[in-house]
């Protein structure tokens, strides 16, 4: 009887066409859920159409390959005894097949998908109506790849760089790829954080695409030990034992290898030709300064994402550093260099989980780095309590710190950072409520939160609805589970200018006029426990005067008071500003 | 005082789409004439196609063959269209310049002498930066060579809006140039420098409230930029997909192609034809942001006189206007103005509120001293009613109808040449 497999294993290109080792492009075979896929491939969760608007044409569709004793065949997998010059020619047919490309926006999105679906326990929704996203590898002919809510789809697409000579395809880097996929994953876990808001809001869609982006790289293991050897052969220890200098493995030379520093990546291509290149790499080589935050220079979302993913991947560098110290050395000078690249995977793999739960616990408008510090804080807390072995949390802290951003001010332990715990001798009404609804049925959960309006301190000033009840199961390193329920909930009030002061208490900006429209949003996220109690209540109020202050400031300065939230142009736009900015 | 004016009148010629506006100051012993702006994108359809030259003719008799001063506002082909030269000299543009003008205002950004990162105006002559312009007149170019070429691709209203941005940002060489080498001096003015009419316009105050430069005010690219260099790179950066966005439409694989768009199959339909439409609205996005950016390069001019205010803001949109705005001085300057020569042809963001919910002189019809207004511009050009983008804009031709004398080009026979508003002071 043959064995049947439950996942699919499929090549990529773990790097982008430029960066070559020892001559070779970098490719990595990953694993993905198996599923009955159709021509394109269109799965149950994506449906690749190679649909080209510049040229008006459609190309041939992948094709699922067969099997072979119930294991799916990679039809791309890297042949085995290959000559250099084969290996070109290989390399050559394959980035000029269109269906290869197709795969590795599949093989990219799914994998994605997966790291999401994995840290949070549930299938995760796409941020529109339907299951499936569309994915265009060859959109048109423009230096832009975006997510589009609107289109339901990631569309790329491609252009000749002047620079390299020759056609530069956005769907084959990987960090574009995964990049986008992120924007759609986390549009679907929350909405509200594409809406203009405050600037970290903007700009926190952006730098936690690039850490999803650059973090995943990592579980790669032929990639990472390919970055840390630049592909040179590996020298035994005695025992068989693969070894790596010490001083190729440290903080600072894993901060410069080409998986976080300055590469010879697909983006650098664009360096000459007046862009901004390796956008997502240049996080790491923001020197950590508690004042960036606050500099004008730093309000742009993709400056400003930065500064998130610097603090995250520095924290990233600082965990993997500390493990492999923990390894300790052959010889002083050595190290065992499957265990580093396993570290460097476990690490990566720990903050991916911890970065992606810690969305469960953010307030679903005006996200502020700080709220977000506080909701990572309080997820990875919630799992795994005890934080003494390698203290990801205390670095966390520290690393963020060092960037200026600090928990959030309000609702936290000024200890732990953590949200407050909900204070369980309010007089919370559960029993009008039915528990199993209380778990999936927003009518349920909104029927909860008004007959408790007054106890939780909600405004019913604005219009209030419930915008998602999710499952969240997790399993902390004890092996144990914790299971929560998530409810979001949102309330929208509009105003005329003249009214900022007697409905929000705010002053409203200079030379905003009394009859100019204004919508403000409040809202919270409520966390039940497996009881169905409320374990944590974190809140953005509506009336809180500081953080709606801030953001109408922010709103009025740039222009964007009257902008409706549009996901489609605002991703176009801001991406097409950074692939050729 | 004999060296103050005592009135002045506006010929606002019929340019169609466009501004053109002869500002006459009468003094006791002599006239001064500044000519602000002359350019179309689209005339009435009436009118001969030497109107433009006609209108040149027409200035040069009106100044007795001197004109004192041009100000171009900014450069959209509506606004200096008219400037352009021809080889045998028998362009309008060529007409203008025999008038020889001693000055020529123009925005700071039009000193084709400033660093290609320029913030504010140079000291120092650098590396020339209007490679970036040129760029940006590119991306036009090539947008109405694709319109040109018929694609099936564009919804017919994505192609009318993209066609109509896309002509009036078109480079117009001939008359950057002229405005470059005419007339005795050049000034490239903002926000509170001289305006370079001090001399020529003896008892006027003339104003320059705009466009600010990047260190006066961010505001005016909307993005708050992180080095010297994101002003003009914002067109750059635009500008590096222009061969790709408007270039080739090949195959990217020739030989992969299974179906063309017109025989898709069921399952790639819905978002092939998604596809297409966002590539129009990104091409209209583009050329958008390039039009609106240009826009407020606009030089706003404020002449004051002893008893009155004429205000000319070229085609100046919010974040141009915010700076001066948002000094107290400043509106408390405009809060009198007299004359207001209505911003960008009427459009939506060209008129800040705040600024006119400051104007004391509005009133109703027989008001003491109500303000006059001056509108230039053709209907059914720009925008649409159902987006409440129209230009001119409905509601604000009601407002300005009801609270001020308001004359404007469009309500003018298209065989009249111009229309006369005569000031008193």
């Amino acid at each position: 009887m043959s064995v049947r497999f439950n996942t699919r294993k499929l090549t990529i290109l773990a790097q982008d066409p430029a960066v070559r080792i020892n001559g070779n492009l970098v490719f990595a075979q990953v694993e993905i859920p198996y599923e009955d896929l159709g021509d394109g491939p269109t799965g149950y969760r994506v449906k690749v159409v190679d649909f080209d608007g510049s040229a008006n044409v459609l190309y041939r569709p992948f094709k699922v390959g067969g099997e072979v004793d119930g294991m799916p065949v990679d039809g791309f997998a890297v042949p085995d005894g290959l000559s250099a010059p084969q290996r070109r020619a290989w390399e050559k047919r394959l980035l000029a097949d269109p269906t290869f490309h197709s795969q590795n926006v599949y093989a990219i999105v799914m994998r994605i998908l997966t790291c999401f679906e994995l840290a949070l326990g549930r299938r995760v929704e796409w941020g529109f109506q339907g299951h499936q996203l569309h994915v265009a590898p060859h959109a048109f002919l423009e230096a832009n790849a975006y997510y589009s809510e609107d289109d339901k789809a990631l569309l790329f697409g491609y252009f000749d760089s002047r620079r390299a000579k020759g056609r530069v395809f956005t769907c084959l880097s990987h960090d574009i790829v995964a990049h986008e996929t992120t924007h759609a994953v986390l549009d679907g876990i929350r909405d509200g954080f594409t809406s203009p808001s405050t600037p970290d809001q903007a700009a926190f869609h952006e730098g936690f695409a690039d850490v999803v982006a650059l973090l995943s790289v990592f579980s790669l293991r032929e990639t990472v030990e390919l970055a840390l050897t630049d592909g040179g052969k590996v020298d035994l220890l005695p025992g068989g034992l693969r070894k790596v200098l010490k001083e190729r493995v440290s903080r600072e030379a894993i901060l410069a290898s080409f998986l976080l520093g300055i590469g010879k990546e697909f983006g650098s291509s664009l360096d000459e030709e007046g862009a901004r290149a390796d956008c997502l790499r240049r996080s790491v080589r923001i020197e950590p300064s508690a004042h960036l935050l606050d500099s004008p220079g730093y309000e742009e979302a993709h400056a400003r994402g930065e500064l998130f993913a610097a603090a995250v991947l520095r924290t990233f560098v600082a965990m993997w550093s500390r493990r492999i110290d923990g390894l300790g050395t052959f010889d002083g000078k050595h190290c065992n260099l499957d265990m580093v690249v396993e570290e460097g995977a476990r690490a990566a793999g720990h903050l991916l989980t911890m970065v992606i739960r810690a969305l469960d616990y953010c307030p679903p408008v005006d996200l502020t780095f700080g709220a977000y510090l506080s909701a990572l804080l309080t997820a990875d807390t919630e799992v795994a309590p005890d934080d003494t072995q390698y203290m990801y949390r205390s670095l966390l802290r520290e690393t963020f710190a060092s960037f200026g951003i600090l928990p959030a001010p309000q609702g936290t332990d000024p200890e732990s950072g953590c949200w407050q715990p909900f204070d369980h001798t309010s007089d919370i009404v559960y029993h009008r409520n039915h528990s199993d609804s209380m778990l999936h049925d927003k009518e349920e959960v909104f029927r909860f939160l008004w007959e408790n309006r007054r106890t939780l301190r909600i405004d019913d000033r604005g219009y209030l609805r419930v915008c998602s009840v999710r499952p969240s199961v997790r399993q902390g390193p004890d092996g144990f589970f914790v299971r929560e329920t998530i409810c979001e909930y949102r309330q929208v009030a509009q105003m005329f200018g003249a009214e900022t002061m007697s409905q929000l208490g705010i002053e409203r900006p200079e030379g905003m006029s009394t009859r100019q429209a204004y919508t403000a949003y409040g809202g919270g996220t409520l966390v039940f426990d497996e009881y169905g109690r409320i374990k944590y209540h974190i809140e953005h109020r509506l009336d809180d005067g500081a953080r709606q202050s801030a953001r109408l400031e922010y709103l009025w300065r740039n222009g964007l008071h009257d902008q409706l939230s549009d996901s489609t142009s605002n991703f176009s736009e801001l991406h097409r500003n950074r692939i050729t900015s | 005082m004999a060296n103050a004016p005592i009135s002045a009148t506006i010929f606002a010629y019929q340019v169609g789409f466009g501004d053109c506006f002869l500002l006459r100051f009468d003094y006791p012993k002599r006239r001064r004439h500044v000519l602000i702006d002359f350019g179309t994108t689209g005339l009435p359809k009436e009118v001969a196609s030497t109107h433009l030259l006609t209108i040149a003719k027409d200035i040069r008799e009106k100044c007795g063959g001197k004109l004192d001063a041009v100000v171009a506002t900014h450069r959209h082909a509506d606004h200096i269209s008219g400037f352009a030269t021809k080889k045998d000299g028998s362009g309008s543009g060529d007409v203008i310049r025999e008038l020889l003008p001693d000055a020529v205002v123009q925005p700071w950004t039009e000193d084709l002498d400033l660093a290609i990162a320029a913030r504010a105006p140079a000291q120092n002559g650098k590396q020339a930066f209007h490679a970036a312009l040129h760029n940006m007149h590119e991306i036009s170019a090539h947008v109405v060579r694709l319109l040109n070429s018929k694609p099936k691709l564009l919804p017919a209203k994505t192609a009318a809006q993209l066609r109509f941005i896309g002509e009036d940002n078109l480079s117009n060489a001939s008359a950057v140039n002229n405005l470059a080498s005419m007339g005795k001096a050049r000034h490239y003015v903002y926000h509170g420098s001289k305006s370079g009419l001090e001399k020529i316009l003896p008892g006027v105050k003339t104003h320059v409230l705009g466009p600010p430069t990047l260190e006066q005010s961010e505001a005016i690219s909307r993005q708050k930029s992180r080095d010297a260099q994101e002003y003009w790179h914002f067109h750059l950066k635009n500008v590096t997909a222009t061969p790709s966005t408007t270039g080739s439409s090949e195959p990217a694989f020739a030989n992969d192609v299974v179906a063309r768009g017109s025989k898709l199959p069921m399952t790639a339909r819905w978002i092939a034809n998604r596809i297409k439409q966002a590539r129009g609205e990104q091409l209209l996005s583009l050329v958008r942001a390039l039009d609106k950016q240009m826009n407020n390069t606009s030089v706003i001019l404020l002449f004051e006189t002893r008893t009155k205010k004429l205000l000319f803001p070229g085609d100046a949109q919010i974040e141009n206007w915010q700076y001066a705005l948002s000094k107290p001085k400043i509106q408390k300057l405009l809060a009198d103005v007299d004359v207001y020569k209505v911003g960008h042809h009427g459009s939506l963001n060209a008129t800040p509120r705040s600024m006119w919910d400051g104007f004391q002189k509005k009133g109703k019809a027989k008001a003491e001293n109500r303000m006059t207004s001056v509108l230039s511009t053709m209907e059914g050009k720009h925008g649409n009613e159902a987006a409440r983008t129209e230009v001119p804009r409905a509601t604000l031709i009601r407002e300005l109808q009801t609270h001020t004398h308001f004359h404007s080009t469009h309500m003018l026979p298209s065989q009249t040449l111009y229309q006369e508003i005569h000031i008193p002071f």
